[in-house]
């Protein structure tokens, strides 16, 4: 065996010559950059780590006064429980029954017109642009409080997290069997029932299981703009200082939390 | 069954794909088309079946000029022209059953067909071309896994599931292996013999098409080479197609 010996101009491990010293120039003008970045982030913030020291003993004594959580009131944290619930259910639905005819559009090995395929594409956007929470104070003034513009809130945000993945999903699929469909004289809406569909179900569904335990979580703080639920429940106990109840609530909602994460999970893993 | 007449296609960057190109094929022939890369071999198919329009000639399947036709009246046409091709083109996650009855969707209304699924009576047919194409026992398993060849002939069954009178093939055994490539072209053969059917398929396999095709047809860009009963193709004739293509 025999080693070619290539010529060097520099060496690589000294890193000497003009390539390597700007290089090292490069990389210390970046971790300035990136310094210079965090800096202004504590400044911005106006972060102050002694007022932790100090609040230490508020946090500590707020702990104090939420212990023992007060079970009594566990009836009735069932309803905003079940709203909470549900505000999630209903904002992924609408979000789901929304976005797939927009996704279809916004597809580009799918629409039908490039007029279609931006409109769609804008939709998408904007209402993934506009946070959850400005979603639910618009719909709280226009229909006024409880879990209805909160499951609103939730829907027309989903349409734009789900509408992009599912075009992107659609993008990625493979197209051959639904030009074979299309070969046989299949009409559209019969090749997306019976080639997109079971092509892409699974995704979709993965997708949307995803989306409903993100859903879960949005739909405890969308309470804070009273727009229904266990939220607005918490915030009324933590404007009561019924800390009792707010540690009983926090309970309430690490329990929905996780058991919605690992139920989504495993769903997800069981359709991979 | 299926005749070609004066078919040209040029492609939008100037090259001359098909010119002038003729053929017929008649109900229960099996015509293989020879020719090296490039030569316009697909393009000839995907004329046929309207995926491309070509500048000039005339398709006729049966009385109807696929040529002329457009929107639902082409799409009524492809009814009766079915398709294969090297992949299998199979939904993986639907059943082996699901992919053979989905040849027959466009025989049936969409509301039916989409909301309450394939009708019974296809799906019984399906079986039967399953079982034409001996996998009738793998019925309910997932087209997904399936081996290349077992793929291929659910596809060939999907196509009779159309009830063509006419079956296309675009290098139906390229990703096969050589005893997988002559069941496949045995069962073609079979197939247009039983059904009647006329059968083009485009191969690179020369020893299949001495074995296999009724016609063979050789094209070198994009014109006809030669159009011979499969006797009468001598070798020189096939491997002047190919050399062409290295020159």
């Amino acid at each position: 065996m025999s080693v070619v010996a290539r010529p060097q101009v520099t060496d690589p491990r000294t890193g000497r010559g003009w390539g390597s010293a700007l290089t090292i120039a490069t990389r210390c003008v970046l971790i300035l950059i990136g310094v210079g970045i965090a800096i202004q982030t504590f400044i911005v913030v106006e972060a102050r780590p002694q007022d932790l020291i100090t609040g230490i003993h508020g946090m500590a004594d707020l702990i104090w006064r939420a212990i023992p959580p007060d079970f009594s009131k566990l009836p009735a944290a069932f309803w905003p429980t079940l709203q909470t619930v549900d505000i999630a259910l209903f904002g992924t639905l609408v979000g789901i029954i929304i976005a797939l005819p927009l996704a279809l559009l916004a597809a580009a090995n799918m629409t039908p017109s490039r007029f279609a395929y931006y409109a769609a594409r804008g939709i998408i956007g904007f209402t993934r642009a506009v946070p959850d929470l400005v979603w639910a104070l618009l719909f709280v003034t226009a229909v006024g409080l409880g879990p209805f513009p909160g499951g609103l809130a939730l829907g027309v945000h989903s349409v734009g997290m789900l509408g992009r993945l599912f075009a992107e999903t659609i993008e990625q699929m493979d197209m051959a069997p639904i030009h074979a469909l299309q070969l046989t004289g299949a009409r559209r809406l019969q090749v997306f029932g019976h080639g997109i569909i079971p092509t892409i179900l699974p995704s979709l569904l993965g997708i949307s299981l995803y989306r409903l335990d993100e859903n879960i979580r949005s739909s405890l703080v969308l309470g804070f703009v009273g727009a229904g639920g266990i939220g607005f429940q918490l915030l009324t106990a933590m404007n009561l200082f019924q800390y009792q109840e707010v540690s009983l609530l926090l309970i309430i909602i690490f329990v929905v939390v996780l058991t919605a994460e690992r139920i989504s999970a495993a769903l997800r893993e069981r359709l991979a | 069954m299926l005749r070609v007449r004066g078919l040209s296609l040029r492609y939008p960057n100037g090259k001359l794909a098909l010119s002038d190109f003729a053929l017929t094929v008649e109900a229960g022939e099996l015509v293989i088309v020879l020719g090296g890369n490039g030569s316009g071999k697909s393009t000839l198919l995907k004329c046929i079946t309207r995926t491309l329009k070509p500048n000039a000639g005339e398709i006729w399947l049966g009385d109807t000029n696929l040529c002329v036709l457009e929107g639902e009246k082409l799409r009524r046409a492809r009814l009766e022209l079915a398709m294969i091709w090297q992949q299998a083109s199979l939904v993986r996650r639907s059943s082996v059953l699901t992919n053979v009855a989905t040849g027959a969707l466009g025989r049936h209304s969409t509301l039916r067909t989409v909301f309450g699924g394939l009708p019974q009576s296809e799906l019984a047919a399906a079986r039967g071309y399953l079982g034409d194409v001996g996998l009738a026992d793998l019925a309910a398993q997932r087209a997904g896994t399936l081996s290349g060849g077992q793929a291929q002939r659910v596809a060939i069954a999907r196509s009779l599931a159309q009830r063509p009178r006419v079956l296309l093939a675009d290098e139906p055994v390229a990703s096969l292996d050589p005893e997988a490539s002559e069941d496949i072209m045995r069962l073609l053969q079979r197939l247009a013999r039983s059904e009647r059917l006329a059968v083009l398929c485009v191969l690179h396999q020369v020893e299949l098409a001495y074995s296999y095709a009724d016609r063979v047809i050789g094209i070198r860009d994009g014109r006809i080479a030669f159009d011979l009963p499969r006797g009468e193709v001598s070798r020189d004739a096939v491997r002047r197609l190919y050399i062409s293509e290295a020159a």
